[in-house]
């Protein structure tokens, strides 16, 4: 049985199509890396898996609920980590993740204990009542993602979760989320990093102006592509393989 | 005021029931945003003199409440009972008006809502009720301190039963400034994008803080001066405005007049606003809700409505076509041409700089019109005297003040290009910051208190107006190269107390009051002063050269 099944999913701001009909049949306990170029409509399927933008044409389940309606269901057994650190930053994280642990039910006492652990291994325990407004990018995301996961949930979507996480703390989120796989959760993440994706995703999703134009695991998209790196194939099937003449022309202009 | 809350958002919990609203999660919600308030930056009062840890929201409530007590005063000042109501009513509502659209437009435009809450297992049902809790409580505090003042003394002068609707109407009055807002709201995203928005709610926050300084200097010897005993005479269109409606409601119930008139009044101020805030929850705080949205989601990159500077091909900018005429270096050019449009464009600059020229006008009522007796008389008597030396001497304060600002910036990591930059002379980057603050604030404010000058006290005083134009100049310069160098747009802000800050404005205060009192001695010796032009000029030409010569070693990072 797939835990998110999504068919012939649209959407569109005004005029400009963002999603022209993605089709997706996703099993339990695997890593999804979704993949395409800025724009090419990644965030907005998460938005819409994660029942945030609910106008959309189409059908889409997620843990077998229809998203549009049962929205808090679904939200109740997933976590949703954005891109861009967006959290309520005059407050602290103990404070933050505190408002979010109620959001979610969560008792008071299990929210503080879970909160400053996860908070310790994250190296940020002598600053867990301070001010978020003075974190540093990193920082903030780590907050994310513990309040992202802090509820246990069933299903993961990440939007670029590293960004601005420095290589230990990379290295620690690839671990925990191998090992959530592990557990049995499904992990539905999205990112630029070619390389993080390659060695992470069980099954590659790449999306490009709205489609989707390859699915499967990277030895399969290999082989469509007859190439060695996913950083290749992406370049090959989004069809933008005139970098090199952009940076040729670059030079010379710099040269004139 | 937090455990009063608790303990009412607690007795509410059988409310709640059955309804499929979830009473934890309003709690949750109201209870994290009534924190978050008291932690925002309010625009009571000049913005940048604030510590930072301190209760902003207690700060902003007592300012309030103090000005309303000034106000509330006039319930003794004036004997009109009528008068007084108009004139409170009118105050309650713009008071509460402005501080929607300076304060709380932080919270109606804040977006952060929708990515930190939507996520989250809420019900949209829940979420709605605790913003409307939260919008209450908020405004609730904010209406009890602007007319607390007025309560308690209309008890006491006017006894119980007057106060008591004085409290309903000052209530009313708040939904109706509520009403009023949202739909200022509404009209303006109508016609311009959230930028726009968000650039006109700064000039209001400008106007606020201006309004305020002008209220604590002015206010208080306004009172003394204007004839406020007479009475407001009611026409036909005066019974549209809401305070009238009050106004007359308070008398009603105060002189126990209830004809026609008075019964159509307190209809309306009952019924107007209530429905207005219906109408605003049923169909307006929707639309506004999804426009907002809208704007959220169409904001990529290259959607119409970010920040479009006129294209490069047009003719060129003003910074552009000025700077050939007053910098010499390329690099004084550029540093001019960029700290016009920074201090043109950063909000912060703006917020800080413009409330500060509008101390010139309170310093205009200060100084020139102080004296004993109403207004009129001294403003016919002002020719007789030799005020006109503050209108040549006040800009220059407040403007040199703007060079400090401009050192200050939210993005100063940015002056890093500086540093990365083979500049070899880093003082022609303060040399044209210096110009471009000359010529973009104080040339033009100049010019016009130069044209009052000569208004008012005739074409006599040209000689002082030139010679009162040379010290300006050779005043700032002089503060410029005396103050402690810093690079255009380099310093953080809010760390603003450096020791010896103050030994250097007493030494600028020296030197301009010597300046002034040479000016004074020599009024009458128009030669004198015309002489002494050439000097400062030369003067001032040498301290530029020195400023714009300034090496690595002098600027202080």
């Amino acid at each position: 049985m797939s835990v998110i099944s999504v068919k012939g999913l649209r959407k569109h701001y005004g005029e400009n199509e963002v999603l022209k009909g993605i089709d997706l049949d996703i099993e339990p306990g695997v890593i999804i890396g979704y993949i395409g170029p800025n724009g090419a409509g990644k965030s907005t399927t998460i938005k819409i898996l994660t029942g945030i933008i609910s106008d959309f044409e189409g059908e889409a389940t997620v843990l077998g609920m229809d998203i549009r309606r049962l929205p808090v269901e679904v939200k109740r057994r997933i976590g949703y980590i954005p891109e861009n650190a967006a959290l309520y930053e005059v407050l602290t994280p103990m404070e933050y993740l505190g408002f979010v642990g109620r959001l979610h039910g969560l008792a008071n006492e299990v929210i503080e204990k879970k909160s400053l652990d996860l908070l310790a291994l994250f190296g940020l325990a002598d600053k867990a009542d301070q001010r978020m407004n003075a974190y540093s990018k990193g920082m903030r995301q780590k907050v994310l993602l513990i309040s992202g996961l802090l509820h246990n949930p069933d299903i993961i979507f990440l939007d670029e979760p590293l960004s601005g996480l420095d290589a230990n703390a990379v290295i620690l989120v690839k671990e925990i989320l191998a090992q959530l796989k592990k557990a049995g959760k499904t992990i539905f993440y999205s990112s630029h990093i070619m390389d993080v994706v390659e060695k992470l995703s069980d099954r590659i999703v790449l999306i490009h102006q709205g489609s989707v134009i390859a699915d499967g695991s990277f030895e399969t998209l290999k082989e469509q592509a007859h190439s060695g790196s996913l950083e290749n194939i992406f370049t090959r099937l989004t069809g933008s393989g005139e970098q090199e003449g952009t940076a040729g022309a670059f030079i010379d202009i710099l040269n004139g | 005021m937090e455990i009063i809350i608790m303990t009412l958002l607690r007795w509410s919990r059988p409310l709640f029931r059955g309804s499929g609203i979830d009473h934890d999660q309003v709690m949750a919600i109201v209870l994290v945003k009534l924190k978050m308030d008291k932690r925002r930056v309010y625009m009571n009062w000049r913005a940048g003199q604030q510590k930072k840890e301190s209760n902003q929201l207690l700060r902003a409530l007592f300012f309030y409440a103090l000005m309303g007590l000034f106000m509330g005063s006039l319930i003794f000042a004036v004997d009109n009972y009528l008068t007084v109501m108009v004139f409170l009513h009118g105050y309650f509502l713009f008071m509460m008006s402005m501080t929607l659209i300076t304060d709380f437009s932080a919270v109606l435009l804040d977006t952060t809502d929708n990515q930190v809450i939507l996520p989250r297992p809420v019900s949209s049902r829940t979420l709605f009720v605790a913003r409307l809790l939260h919008i209450m409580l908020y405004l609730l505090q904010f209406a009890v301190a602007i007319s607390a003042g007025s309560w308690i003394f209309t008890f006491i002068r006017h006894g119980l039963v007057a106060g008591l609707v004085l409290m309903v109407t000052s209530l009313l009055t708040v939904l109706l400034a509520v009403f009023l807002t949202w739909f200022l709201y509404l009209s303006i995203l109508r016609f311009a994008s959230e930028q726009r928005l968000k650039d006109i709610i700064t000039y209001f926050q400008i106007g606020m803080t201006v309004l305020f300084t002008l209220g604590f200097q002015v206010f208080p010897r306004m009172i003394n001066m204007v004839d406020l005993q007479g009475s407001v005479s009611f026409g036909g269109w005066t019974y549209a405005l809401p305070p009238v409606w009050m106004a007359l409601a308070n008398e009603a119930f105060a002189s126990h007049i209830f004809d026609v008139l008075h019964l159509t009044m307190i209809g309306l101020a009952l019924v107007v606003p209530l429905v207005g805030f219906w109408v605003l929850n049923r169909f307006l705080a929707p639309v506004f809700a999804r426009k907002l949205s809208a704007l959220q989601g169409s904001s990529g990159p290259d959607m119409p409505g970010a920040d479009v500077d006129r294209p490069r091909q047009a003719s060129a900018s003003i910074s552009s076509r000025l700077s050939p005429i007053f910098c010499t270096a390329g690099t004084e050019r550029g540093s001019f041409e960029t700290g016009w449009r920074i201090t043109g464009r950063d909000k912060g600059f703006r917020m800080q700089f413009y409330p500060g020229l509008a101390y010139i006008l309170v310093f205009f009522f200060i100084f020139v019109l102080r004296g004993k007796g109403d207004v009129m008389e001294n403003w016919r008597g002002l020719p007789g005297t030799r005020n006109f030396l503050w209108l040549i001497y006040l800009p220059m304060m407040t403007i040199s003040s703007g060079f400090t600002l401009a050192s200050f910036n939210e993005h100063f990591n940015a002056a890093w290009i500086y540093h990365s930059s083979p500049l070899e002379r880093p003082g022609e980057l303060i040399s044209g910051l210096a110009k471009t603050i000359i010529v973009k604030f104080f040339l033009p404010v100049w010019l016009i208190l130069s044209a009052v000058n000569l208004w008012i006290w005739g074409i006599g005083v040209w000689d002082d107006v030139l010679f009162g134009f040379a010290a300006n100049l050779f005043c700032y310069f002089c503060f410029v190269s005396i103050s402690e160098h810093y690079l255009p747009f380099s310093r953080q802000p809010n760390v603003r107390q450096q020791s010896g800050r103050f030994a250097k404005t007493i030494l600028q205060l020296l030197l301009v009051s010597a300046l002034v009192g040479l000016h004074y001695l020599l009024v009458d010796h128009g030669v004198w002063l015309l002489t002494a032009v050439p000097v400062l000029a030369l003067g001032t030409h040498l301290l530029i050269r020195r400023i714009r010569g300034l090496h690595w070693a002098a600027i202080k990072i």
